[in-house]
């Protein structure tokens, strides 16, 4: 047995040494004077952490990183349960094809994700040929470069995200306890309310995190689709980064963006608890 | 006041009949079991009752009136389920109230029925706890008062001590039955256990591949089995080939195995010279000093009583309950006395 | 009423379904395109934006280091998880689930945030802006993905068959070897699967992490679609999509697509 436990020791190893250090690294650098010409300078400050929160287009940055990371995760919680219902509804060879049309996403990169927008929404694009053609509009939509673009897209790259737990919760659910419902009065809609939504919310709660995390802090999506016009947390952080060469403020950014986003999670998180601690069967 | 009728009840999964045109009635009060082996419709039945499965063909009348279209939220059964089925993130007192919150019972009028649903099952004191911090026995009495407290036309039960250890399951099956004579309910009853079923109904059907081989009361089924199917399935019974020989009168025939002839009571369906059983129930037979000659193939004392394995001369081999005062060792030649009045004439048709 | 709800239900998944999946096909569509413009729909069908993508250089020598990366990646991942998930399944359930969470944390959080640690470790290393470092971003990324299809696999044995082995005298390494192994096998390949996508999809950690010089398919992707925008693109894009399929294809045949998520 006590061999068995020596097997983990090389994850662990990768882990922490290319995991752990490396946030308490970013940490550390935030902290550091900055230097002309070099990333860093020698010696220890405060000054990223006054400069990043003294400065509205920071802090604005970074409200609107929230802003957009909390209606990503409200779309995606709007799309994600009825295909999870649906999913978990199917089966057979048709749970297959559905669940391979949702996990399937996952595998293929976001860059070529968000591309494949890029071409639906140009000017010349199919979408705003058929709307034109339809008679829908007069002249073609320019949402290429938009927030509303970066926010489809955003939706798009996550779902399976919140599909996925939201699923396995709404799978756990014994099918007896809706014929139980059923069985003392309830009708298909009450049944819904009263036992199977409490039932998925460990599911709702864990896929919300997620997606929430992750949406705040996603580079790729802005910076193909969203333009110059929409200054986000994670592009201002990586243009510090790579552009400006200015690494501990750039730390400094990052760790501030971490904080605000954990804080965020850890305030629903609890807002919550109750609830999931509750229906975790 | 509930009457049940179920006529020529069909239900196919793919290629597979499950129920073949079953046929039940549920007098008003009554507890009526189904017994049979998995696989033999008894679940599929009770589901067609409970409205879970629509049934291909057939009937269900409940006071004459067909309720096949009715979705289950409209029949007003209470369903007790084999593992319980609990809402987990609802209390003992919210898992009651259920059914009377979805009927917009007014909450004093809630608090008062659930208090006297949790008393009937001995759960007061209980009421805040959640599922998971009861124990077995305890859940099953909670989904028992959940499926009372809507004041059901029909109690369905769907193997409800199954999941329970051998001390509990006497203890709740006991308290299933008090409850349901005390509020005078109609029950449907799926089981395995021919025990439960015997000690528990007022009539069992028992069930065969989709269809009900014989539907009567506990000491019918047990002393005159319909074939040999039912009387295994309800205990143990030692079965020799026979032909009826004469018919003596209405239900008696003389049959001879062997070279030993006895008058016994049989079914009436039965026709001279055809093949039929002869049904022994262990306790049917019992050692003497003259009788039929046979010796101990092997013998256990079971404290009360004594089970004895015997070979006749001809080799067929019958189990008998002995009397556990008398020393019996394999090898022994022993007499057999038969009790001619408890044993049972039946057509032989294949199991 | 319930007809209307059902068939607008059915509506509603099927515009959902569609939004999950138009992208792609539209990427797939673009790049078989004929015609020189990236239009939709494709005016004729062609592979020919397929022979100028493996024509051009840039694309060719990110599409071969993305290749390097991603097989490199798949070796060490499916090690390292292997072994993992042998230590996670003799831990306690507690202890196995706290375990599980620390080695999924890559996975949990944002991608950006780590390679943002690891550009300031690596280079405190010494190994800023160079092969291996982006080597290690991948391995850490993709770790997750191959330890979740590995567990799964493994959860399938029952551990009375390894039981059964010690009893009839096999060693640890043996009943490895001859019992788990053979069975655990397909798990080890979605495994490998899942690390190489993630890796040969891998954008943000490759951004910040990439050798002077070097380019992964990704980061060439995202120049050629800032500046140009022809079909090589997409046909670059398809074949991120193909791998994909196949992916999800062959993982349903090897142990089925439920069962590796």
């Amino acid at each position: 047995m006590k061999t068995r436990l020596l097997l983990g020791l090389p994850a662990v190893a990768l882990l922490l040494l290319f995991f752990v250090l490396p946030y308490v690294e970013m940490v550390a650098m935030s902290f550091r004077a900055p230097a002309s010409g070099l990333p860093f300078g020698e010696g220890h400050t405060l000054l990223h952490y006054q400069r990043a929160l003294g400065d509205t287009l920071y802090l604005g940055a970074l409200g609107r990183s929230l802003l957009m990371g909390g209606v990503v995760t409200l779309l995606c919680l709007l799309l994600s349960f009825p295909l999870a219902l649906h999913l978990s509804r199917t089966q057979g060879r048709w749970h297959v094809v559905f669940f391979a049309c949702i996990v399937s996403p996952l595998l293929i990169g976001v860059l070529v994700r968000n591309f494949g927008w890029m071409l639906l929404l140009t000017v010349d694009g199919p979408a705003n040929r058929w709307l034109l053609a339809a008679g829908l509009i007069e002249r073609p939509l320019r949402v290429l470069f938009t927030p509303g673009l970066v926010v489809l897209a955003l939706v798009h790259v996550f779902t399976p995200f919140m599909v996925l737990p939201i699923a396995t919760a709404l799978r756990n659910i014994s099918p007896a306890l809706r014929e139980a419902s059923t069985s003392l009065g309830a009708g298909r809609f009450e049944t819904f309310w009263r036992v199977t939504l409490p039932l998925a919310f460990p599911g709702v709660q864990a896929g919300v995190v997620l997606v929430f995390v992750l949406s705040v802090a996603a580079y790729v999506t802005p910076a193909l689709l969203g333009g110059q016009g929409v200054a986000l947390m994670p592009a201002i952080v990586v243009r510090e980064l790579i552009g400006s060469f200015a690494w501990p403020f750039g730390a400094a950014l990052a760790v501030v963006m971490a904080v605000a986003t954990l804080s965020v999670v850890a305030v629903f998180t609890l807002l919550t608890q109750g609830l999931a601690e509750r229906t975790r069967a | 006041m509930t009457q049940v009728d179920i006529a020529g009840l069909t239900k196919r999964y793919g290629g597979t009949l499950a129920l073949d045109g079953v046929a039940l009635q549920a007098r008003d009060g009554e507890l009526v079991s189904l017994l049979g082996p998995s696989g033999c419709g008894k679940t599929t039945t009770l589901r067609c009752i409970a409205g879970f499965l629509t049934p291909d063909g057939g009937e269900i009348r409940v006071d004459g009136q067909d309720i096949v279209a009715l979705p289950p939220q409209k029949r007003d059964f209470g369903v007790v389920f084999q593992n319980y089925a609990l809402f987990p993130h609802l209390t003992v007192f919210q898992n009651v109230a259920y059914g009377l919150q979805v009927r917009r019972i007014a909450p004093a009028e809630q608090q008062k029925r659930v208090a006297e649903a949790l008393a009937l099952v001995r759960l007061t004191g209980l009421e805040s706890r959640l599922p998971r911090a009861l124990s077995g026995g305890q859940q099953q009495r909670v989904a028992l008062a959940r499926a009372l407290v809507i004041r059901p036309r029909l109690l369905l039960l769907d193997e409800p001590l199954a999941n329970l250890d051998a001390r509990l399951r006497d203890e709740v099956r006991w308290l299933i039955r008090e409850v349901q004579q005390q509020a005078g309910i109609t029950a449907f009853y799926v089981t395995h256990d021919q025990a439960e079923a015997m000690a528990l109904s007022d009539r069992v059907a028992v069930m065969k591949g989709g269809r009900v081989v014989q539907f009567a009361t506990p000491r019918e089924i047990y002393q005159r089995p319909a074939e040999a199917y039912v009387a295994r399935f309800t205990g143990e019974a030692n079965m020799l080939p026979a032909r009826p020989a004469q018919r003596l009168a209405e239900g008696l025939w003389r049959v001879a195995i062997g070279e030993t002839v006895l008058e016994v009571p049989g079914a009436t369906t039965l026709a001279e010279g055809a093949s039929a059983l002869l049904m022994l129930r262990p306790e049917a037979l019992s050692l003497a000093p003259t009788g039929v000659p046979a010796r101990v193939l092997a013998a256990a004392f079971l404290g009360a009583s004594q089970q004895c394995d015997v070979a006749l001369a001809d080799g067929t081999r019958l189990r008998l309950q002995a009397s556990p005062h008398l020393a019996v060792a394999p090898g022994d030649a022993v007499h057999l006395a038969v009790d001619a009045a408890h044993a049972w004439l039946m057509p032989d048709i294949a199991p | 009423m319930t007809a209307f709800l059902r068939s607008l239900s059915a509506i509603g998944l099927g515009l959902i379904y569609a939004f999950l999946l138009l992208p792609l096909v539209a990427v797939v569509g673009a790049s078989l395109t004929a015609g020189e413009m990236m239009r939709l729909p494709p005016q004729g069908l062609s592979l020919k934006w397929f022979g100028r993508f493996l024509g051009s250089e840039t694309f060719r020598e990110a599409l071969a280091l993305s290749l390097q990366v991603a097989g490199t990646t798949v070796l060490v991942v499916v090690t390292v998880a292997t072994l993992a998930a042998l230590c996670h399944r003799a831990l306690t359930r507690r202890l196995g689930a706290a375990f599980r969470v620390a080695m999924l944390l890559p996975l949990l959080l944002p991608e950006l945030l780590t390679a943002i640690g690891l550009l300031f470790f690596l280079n405190h290393l010494g190994l800023g802006k160079t092969l291996p470092g982006l080597q290690i971003g991948h391995v850490v990324i993709a770790f997750p993905f191959a330890f979740l299809a590995i567990v799964a696999a493994l959860e399938q044995v029952d551990p009375a068959l390894e039981e059964a082995s010690a009893s009839l005298g096999a060693s640890g390494f043996e009943t490895f070897r001859r019992v788990v192994l053979p069975l655990v096998k397909s798990g080890m390949l979605t495994g490998g699967l899942f690390a190489f996508i993630v890796s040969f999809d891998m954008f943000t950690i490759s951004l910040l992490l990439k050798p002077i010089g070097g380019n992964t398919l990704p980061l060439a992707l995202f120049d050629f679609l800032t500046y140009d925008f022809d079909p090589t693109a997409a046909a670059a894009a398809t074949l991120s999509v193909i791998f994909a399929f196949c992916g999800v294809v062959l993982i349903e045949r090897l142990v089925g697509l439920r069962r590796a998520f």
